[in-house]
């Protein structure tokens, strides 16, 4: 009995003290001479297996450009980060708070906690971007951009270079597509449905699956059935491997190409479904390589080697690099040109993002630019195929065509 | 009843008053007057927790009505919330309806899609009807995923801010007004419901529901009529919270969410008006702190990289477990006690 | 009709693979009364550990998957010791919502421990395609299959002979009445509880040797519940027979509904069962109904 009551005591003691010591620890931050940016990051949650990678990779490349770069423009970035567990309501609270702290733009790194927290910020002209968005979020321009292209653009650019390459028989391709259960599949759809007529490929009926599925048999004999040319999977690693192999059982592949979009096509489905498998899958993917030679890579490499080397190999790791780089420049040409007393969200919006003109970002993915009416800052990616275990870029830089996206 | 010695009551509308000190009155001021000037000194972050907890606990009082009184376990009540957030943003944004009508309907539609998941709860019970309100989440969350042309589907649906009579809620602050406002009413509704026949009905069903139908208590109407009302409070959160983070995707209603309310219920007091209460602040000021904290004791300490990741479900389920083999009545209990040893202090023999 | 072929098959496989899951959910009901919605997270944790012991630290397989057992007991020993016990003759509402918090405990255990989300399992079943008829099913599908009808034939036979099955049995219904009888409840529980962690962790070598593994095994524990629900929540043969029925009901639906509804109706399939078999009968196929007492 008595243990209870002390279990009780000490259970109360350390709510009161932790209650009590929030909004002490949340008093604590002072700012001198800093410039802040705010992260709203999913380390937590559902979606810390994208978020956890990318949060590591854009604090590691803060702390590079803070103590090898002494900042920016010789002023010391201040990072104010929260986790916003994949929760919307939560995310909603963050983007208060990270205004609330003075932060000139913030991030996040899921198009889903970017439209939770999308309204606030468009209301109060608070800048951000979201390195992975969905076509929502950019139709119509407002104050939020979009690092990478989308799963649309992904598709679209598959579409041209499978015409273009692959396709050689007469009349339309015949083009099935199996899509995720979540805006990954849905901006694939959006984009099929809205281009695929002109673009002269016939699209099959469209099968989706469950991110926890564990047999796609059913849904690819009914593609079986139609005689596709061409598959395309918009969706995670883990269903994508189940898909391709019941796609091998069922002997449709190798036969039909294979297409993926990036969310897909990375060195986890090659370990989860088998290098034999995947031999000869195409992807699209927005990033380089952790092997390219490229500038930026070896401070990379050398940060997420001494600080998270769990990361190493993740292109998420290299998205978000990526991500932290465009911060800086953003930061960067906002002092530039209207001085660092002057700087305010909207001042970085108007003299930041709306400035960036070919910015290189190190060589990690497509360069960024800003052209009017079109929020996407990077519209570029690279055709992958996987060949014996490896993914390996098969084209150049492949520009996205802005798609005529029409929401309400 | 727990009431200073020395007072006494001569009448019966008097013993039946929820405030009957001048203390009580004083106390209750005090709170109104305290709750009603913090967005003077509160900043937009602090008051968008607040507008979070508000709707939270209006969406608990709901689960607490159904649960906590009447003793039907539901795991699916994010998808009655979700019901409510769709209805209302439907209507105001497709059919540009005002911000009221959307409110009471998506309280209405909620509800009733509810009473239909709870016809089970007349023939089952426990474990059976948790599991047939888990698939009735799912099932709502996939109807609303995809039917596209109403809800927007997997793209979303943007929700305009509320309005009433010309004044446009945008700010937090007048966001405060409007949630708290109506989390207050949504308080005083539950206080007195479980004082009339219905919350009584409710209880006896829940203690026994087989002897409350002997002693005349129709089963059939009480339990649906608890799962009307627990549903249409969410309903009523859903709306809110809809209006209040301004787009909706049905991703932002999961099973972890229906389970989270269910620990609210069990770690502020299953059955209590004031457990949600406690309960929410507990739990959300919880989530905050670990959200705060874990990240930068990962790295002070240089602990393991799923530290972050684990720590805040496993605090929340061991929280659950430990209440409810050492405190199973909530904090509602523990406040009861903290009143009674605060009215005996000193002399608590 | 080749496609009916195919959707028949693959239905009837996968849903063996459900009913293993659900024959661990029905030993707990059955010998102690106590609804397990933690079984999806023990079914992740168990596959979890066996990837620490297969591709961490390398064991060869039929080491590993002792280990895996060992494992598996331990922790349904602690989940009853420190977890259950306490709360046995509490209300069935505490009862399970303390799985609730179990469940959300073992989520954060297994991202503490493993932060990587998605791994694959080395194979531990073969990997070849069966040609029936049209039809393809995978070797590994068949196995899981037979593994789990032989773990039914093995429980339904320890439960109907064994001295201890009979306790258990008899504990279920009547917990006062055993324990003047001299039959330890508290072993009992403990001891079923040990089984049914055992069950979920072949399940999660089987399922995540097909699948990898993913949070996603989480969602199979959920459609497990289906599959009680319809087979009935103390039945291993209702567990052994709704099983497929899912499974064929998801493939064979999902194969002629999709064109009627949307895509992706084989995911709430399992789910629409769920609430017909509520309105129906619902103590399921070859659950028993109890008659209550005042």
């Amino acid at each position: 009995m008595n243990l209870k009551k002390l279990l009780k005591v000490t259970g109360l003691v350390c709510l009161a003290l932790m209650l009590t010591s929030i909004p002490l620890l949340g008093a604590g931050c002072d700012s001198g001479n800093k410039v802040k940016v705010g992260f709203s990051i999913c380390y937590t949650g559902v979606a810390a297996e994208k978020g956890r990678p990318m949060g590591n990779a854009k604090l590691d490349c803060m702390k590079y450009i803070n103590e090898e770069l002494g900042g920016v423009a010789g002023y010391e970035i201040e990072v104010i980060w929260r986790d916003n567990e994949y929760n919307a309501a939560k995310a909603a609270t963050i983007i208060n708070e990270l205004m609330d702290a003075g932060s000139l733009l913030f991030t996040t790194n899921s198009s889903a906690m970017m439209t939770a927290s999308a309204t606030t910020a468009n209301r109060e002209a608070f800048p951000g971007f979201a390195v992975f968005s969905t076509p929502s979020l950019t139709n119509p321009p407002q104050h939020i951009y979009a690092q990478m292209p989308d799963y649309g653009d992904d598709w679209a650019a598959f579409a041209n270079y499978y015409l273009d390459n692959i396709w050689q028989g007469e009349g339309k391709p015949k083009m099935a597509l199996h899509l995720l259960n979540n805006s990954t599949g849905a901006g694939a759809r959006a984009a099929a449905e809205l281009l695929a007529e002109d673009m002269g490929i016939e699209l099959l009926p469209i099968e989706e699956h469950d991110a926890t599925t564990i047999s796609e048999i059913a849904s690819l004999t009914r593609i079986k059935a139609l005689e596709p040319d061409v598959l395309y999977i918009s969706s995670t690693p883990q269903p994508t491997s189940i898909i391709i192999k019941d796609a091998v059982d069922l002997g449709i592949y190798p036969g039909v190409t294979i297409g993926l979009g990036h969310a897909g096509i990375t060195s986890q489905l090659i370990e989860l479904a088998g290098a034999d498998v995947v031999e000869g899958v195409y992807g699209v993917y927005p990033t380089v390589n952790w092997d390219d030679d490229v500038p930026a890579m070896e401070k990379m490499k050398e940060y997420c080697l001494e600080y998270h080397p769990e990361d190493y190999g993740n292109m998420d790791y290299i998205t978000s690099w990526a991500e932290a780089l465009i911060v800086v420049e953003i930061l960067r040409l906002a002092i530039e040109n209207v001085g660092v007393d002057n700087l305010t969200p909207q001042a970085v919006e108007e003299y930041g993002f709306k400035m960036l003109d070919n910015f290189d970002v190190g060589g990690l993915h497509g360069p960024v630019s800003y052209t009017e009416g079109d929020n996407r800052l990077s519209k570029s990616v690279r055709v992958f195929q996987i060949t014996s275990g490896e993914i390996s870029p098969i084209t150049g830089w492949i520009e996205a065509p802005q798609i005529p996206y029409v929401f309400d | 009843m727990d009431l200073p010695s020395g007072v006494r009551n001569f009448s019966y509308a008097k013993d039946m008053a929820i405030f009957r000190t001048k203390a009580h009155w004083a106390l209750l001021l005090l709170l109104l007057v305290l709750i009603f000037t913090s967005p003077l000194y509160l900043g937009n972050h602090w008051l968008s927790v607040a507008n979070l907890i508000g709707i939270t606990i209006i969406a608990a009082t709901g689960l607490n009505i159904l649960t906590g009184y009447c003793g039907q376990l539901s795991i699916g009540h994010a998808g009655f919330i979700a019901v409510g957030a769709y209805t209302s943003a439907v209507l105001t944004n497709r059919f540009e309806m005002p911000f009221l009508v959307g409110l009471i309907s998506a309280g209405l539609l909620a509800g009733f899609v509810g009473m239909i998941f709870g016809i089970p709860s007349v023939r089952v019970k426990g474990f059976y009807l948790a599991i047939s309100t888990i698939a009735a989440q799912i099932i709502i969350i996939w109807v609303i995923n995809h039917w596209t042309s109403v809800t927007g589907g997997f793209n979303g649906i943007p929700v305009p801010p509320a309005e009433i009579a010309g004044i446009t809620f945008i700010s937090q602050g007048s966001q405060f007004y409007l949630i708290i406002g109506i989390t207050i009413l949504v308080i005083f509704f539950a206080k007195n419901l479980a004082r009339t026949k219905v919350g009584r009905a409710f209880v006896a069903v829940r203690d026994n529901d087989l002897a409350a139908e002997v002693m005349g208590i129709n089963l059939f109407r009480y339990k649906l009529l608890a799962f009307f009302i627990g549903c249409f409070l969410a309903g009523i959160a859903g709306s809110l919270l809809a209006h209040w983070i301004g787009f909706l995707s049905a991703e932002n209603f999961r099973i972890t969410d229906s389970i989270l309310y269910i620990g609210i219920l069990i770690i502020g007091g299953l059955g209590t008006t004031i457990g949600p209460i406690f309960g929410v602040i507990f739990i959300r000021l919880l989530e905050k702190g670990i959200s705060f904290i874990a990240p930068t004791l990962e790295s002070t300490f240089d602990l393991p990289a799923g530290f972050t990741t684990g720590i805040g479900p496993m605090v929340f389920g061991l929280v659950i477990i430990l209440f409810l083999i050492l405190q199973p009545r909530g904090l509602a209990h523990r406040w009861q006690l903290f009143k009674a040893s605060y009215r005996l202090w000193p002399f608590s023999y | 009709m080749n496609e009916l072929l195919q959707f028949v098959i693959t239905g009837l496989t996968v849903g063996m693979v459900y009913s293993l899951i659900a024959l661990g959910f029905v030993l707990v009901w059955k010998s102690s009364g106590v609804a397990n919605l933690a079984l999806g997270q023990m079914v992740l944790i168990s596959s979890w550990f066996a990837y620490s012991m297969l591709a961490q630290v390398g064991l060869p397989t039929w080491l590993g998957l002792i280990m895996v057992v060992v494992f598996a007991l331990a922790l349904g020993w602690i989940i009853e010791r420190f977890i259950l016990r306490p709360l046995i003759a509490q209300p069935i509402l505490s009862l399970i919502t303390v799985t609730l918090g179990l469940a959300f405990f073992l989520e954060g255990l297994v991202s503490f421990i493993w932060p990587k989300s998605v791994a694959a399992l080395p194979h531990v079943l073969p990997q070849q395609v069966i040609h029936i008829g049209t039809a393809v099913v995978s070797m590994e599908y068949l196995l899981a299959a037979a593994i789990s009808l032989a773990l039914f034939i093995l429980l339904s036979l320890y439960f109907k002979y064994s001295r201890m099955g009979i306790a258990m049995r008899a504990t279920a219904d009547d917990q006062l009445a055993v324990q003047a009888c001299g039959i330890p409840v508290t072993k009992i529980f403990s001891r079923s509880w040990m089984f049914a962690c055992v069950l979920a962790a072949i399940g999660g070598i089987l399922m995540s040797s097909i699948g990898g593994i993913t949070y996603g095994l989480v969602h199979t524990g959920l459609k497990a519940f289906s599959v009680v629900i319809l087979g009935g929540l103390n039945s291993f043969l209702g567990a052994m027979i709704a099983g497929p029925i899912i499974g064929l009901a998801e493939n064979v639906g999902d194969g002629y509904l999709t064109p009627l509804t949307w895509p992706g109706v084989k995911d709430v399939i399992p789910f629409i069962i769920i609430i017909i078999v509520m309105f129906i009968k619902p103590y399921g196929l070859f659950g028993e109904e109890r008659i209550e007492r005042i």
